[in-house]
């Protein structure tokens, strides 16, 4: 008899606890402020298309690129421009991504061993495109500083968390609910690269910043500036659009 | 005079210099055998790591070699260059690397492109099978995979791979290979990721039309081209064209450092090798001459007595020891020639029970095989004749020290 009561009343408890913990201290919920900036383009589903520059030491490119998303787990990007690469898509199947390469119409397998790689060859890694380090989840918060403008969050790995930042600092706008900056630590503690965010507009009642630059630290002349140019969210897009079949067909 | 009277001393009594002869000849000989051995070792290892994939000596871009960035490239007309026209070079390559992602049957790995010129490669290295008739190979690039790498992707001879990487310009490069060969180099490493591809496909999908990394050389003489790297270097500047950009030349001893003290160590442990062994039969020697001069107390002072200096007959008794020492000393080396020969020709085949030994970046097959080296000759010859000399000096000192009378009535 007893035992049947614990489980509720541990459940209960557990419950309460830490909600009870937040209201007192009124603190921001940092883990909920996280994934939503983490996850500001996705929504439910979106559709985009979006302009890479990318500048390196020896060439610089610029790409147009159509982005689908459905929810967190699935996401299609094909490039549209230029000619040359006209057709070459990717796509993220939960943890796994592909790239389809209509020049010889065969599809590869990105490996997990170069999921940190380049995009592209931008400054955006597989891991960043498809967000495969859901920080929120995997992820310690703390709030390290906070004014009238800005939170600033500093993320630490949970210990059970295997990933390839020791340290990551969001640095987050107070009115708009959006990105400033984002800083990566590797886990030495220095600074690896950083992400600006800004050019922030009204999208179907969401503030989002269109523009995001990412520039390595150990090449300041570098860097990667994406732009959205048209950005719906809730679209008509379901589960199934996302598959190998459909990575080929289009 | 004295030493025709040396040689008569010697042959006074066969049996003792016949025994003191054989047990030099023997370990003499031995000893040459076993250098021999370890030479063929040492060939093996440096010829797996230089003529599998490296060359002997590279020149490249200052800093490729640690870089491998894709952009220090140069002209691959530099290969038609007089200056790599000279006595000690015997062949070289121009190559181009990459580093892609391949895709096989289900699987993708990332892995090395090594761009080669299909019949100038072989000539400098091995992994590439002798050049092959192109007939039934069709539109795309031909690939020679590891034979780990090729499992890994699951793929076999005539099978299609997906390459996919960044090229020059930043455009997202991909194209089609047809698995032309397989390799095994016995490296493990190696066989996991690399493929040989041909040259200008490789300079296509990668946006760099007549561009190379490196320029590969094989030379005449592999132990001595450090020498040959170091004069290349300083030639370069009055052969590159004025605009050409600086290149380096590298050995395979800078390439590949633990290689070079694997053979430094090599040169120590032959040094107490042939100091053991020469301990030992020194120590025969001192013995065999001790008690030759104690049972020819008498001749020597008749000797004496008869008016021969001390110092003469001392000189006497060093040259018989130095007349044994040289007839050992012939016997050896064609003794250890002849054995030293057979080695190198059949040599012991060891497959049936060992594996190849990666060891020092480069990998021994399973073979004991010996390779002649004039030092491997040298070093044991000169220590014998320095052991008889040595070992025989404290007698001929006895000797020479002896009263006649004493000697004389004493009989």
């Amino acid at each position: 008899m007893s035992r049947l009561l614990i489980l509720p009343v541990f459940l209960l408890v557990s419950l309460l606890m830490p909600t009870g913990l937040k209201a007192e201290e009124s603190l921001p919920d940092l883990e909920a402020l996280i994934r939503q900036v983490e996850t500001q383009y996705n929504g439910l589903s979106s559709h985009a298309v979006a302009r890479m520059d990318i500048q390196t030491r020896n060439w610089q490119r610029s790409l147009v690129m159509e982005f689908w998303s459905w929810r967190r787990d699935r996401f299609l990007t094909r490039i549209l421009e230029p000619a040359r690469e006209k057709g070459v898509s990717t796509l993220k199947l939960d943890n796994e991504v592909w790239n389809y390469l209509p020049k010889v119409d065969r599809v590869i397998k990105v490996p997990s061993s170069m999921m940190g790689g380049s995009w592209m060859g931008s400054h955006i890694t597989n891991d960043d495109l498809v967000k495969s380090d859901r920080i929120d989840q995997l992820f310690d918060f703390t709030l390290a500083q906070e004014n009238a403008e800005i939170y600033q969050i500093v993320c630490q790995p949970k210990p059970q968390t295997v990933t390839v930042w020791g340290q990551l600092v969001y640095t987050i706008d107070k009115q708009h609910l959006t990105p400033q900056q984002v800083d990566y630590f590797d886990e030495e503690g220095l600074l690896v690269r950083q992400i600006f965010f800004d050019q922030i507009r009204q999208i179907e009642g969401r503030s989002l910043p269109l523009r995001m630059t990412v520039v390595p630290h150990d090449k300041p002349e570098e860097q990667t500036v994406l732009t959205y140019e048209q950005l719906t969210f809730e679209t008509e897009l379901t589960e199934s659009f996302f598959s190998l079949r459909q990575l080929k067909q289009r | 005079m004295l030493l025709k009277l040396a040689y008569f001393n010697l042959w006074r009594n066969p049996r003792r210099t016949l025994l003191t002869l054989s047990a030099l000849v023997v370990s003499a000989a031995l000893l040459i055998l076993a250098l021999g051995i370890f030479s063929g070792m040492m060939a093996d290892i440096l010829s797996s790591a230089t003529e599998q994939y490296r060359g002997h000596i590279v020149v490249s871009r200052p800093g490729y070699q640690s870089s491998r960035d894709l952009f220090l490239t140069f002209d691959q007309h530099s290969a038609d260059w007089t200056l790599w026209q000279q006595p000690g070079i015997s062949a070289l390559a121009p190559r181009l690397r990459a580093f892609a992602l391949l895709s096989g049957v289900e699987d993708s790995q990332p892995a090395e492109l090594l761009g080669v010129d299909v019949d100038r490669e072989p000539l400098v290295t091995r992994l590439l099978p002798a050049v092959q008739p192109v007939g039934g190979v069709a539109v795309s690039g031909r690939a020679w995979v590891g034979e780990q790498l090729a499992r890994r992707l699951k793929v076999g001879v005539g099978d299609e791979l997906v390459v996919m990487t960044q090229a020059a310009d930043g455009s997202l490069a991909n194209d089609l290979l047809t698995v032309a060969g397989l390799f095994n180099s016995g490296d493990t490493g190696r066989d996991r990721r690399l493929l040989l591809v041909e040259l200008t496909w490789l300079q296509g999908l990668m946006v760099l039309p007549g561009r190379i990394h490196e320029l590969a050389m094989r030379v005449e003489r592999p132990l001595y081209a450090a020498q040959l790297a170091r004069q290349l270097q300083e030639q370069l500047p009055t052969h590159a064209p004025a605009k050409g950009v600086a290149l380096e030349v590298d050995d395979w001893g800078r390439l590949l450092p633990q290689m070079q003290e694997a053979i430094a160590s090599y040169d120590v442990s032959r040094a107490i090798l042939v100091l053991i062994l020469y301990s030992a039969a020194a120590l025969g020697v001192l013995n065999t001459f001790y008690m030759s001069v104690l049972e020819r107390s008498y001749e020597f002072g008749m000797l004496l007595a008869t008016g021969m200096r001390p110092r003469r007959l001392k000189n006497l008794i060093l040259l018989e020891s130095l007349l044994l020492g040289s007839l050992a000393s012939l016997l050896a080396l064609l003794f250890g020639g002849a054995l030293t020969h057979y080695m190198a020709e059949s040599g012991i085949d060891l497959s049936d029970s060992i594996g190849p030994i990666t060891y020092a970046g480069g990998s021994l097959p399973p073979r004991l095989h010996a390779v002649h080296e004039v030092g491997n000759y040298l070093i044991p010859l000169a220590g014998l004749l320095l052991v008889s000399l040595v070992a025989s000096y404290l007698p001929a000192r006895r000797a020479a020290r002896l009263q006649p009378a004493d000697v004389l009535r004493g009989n």
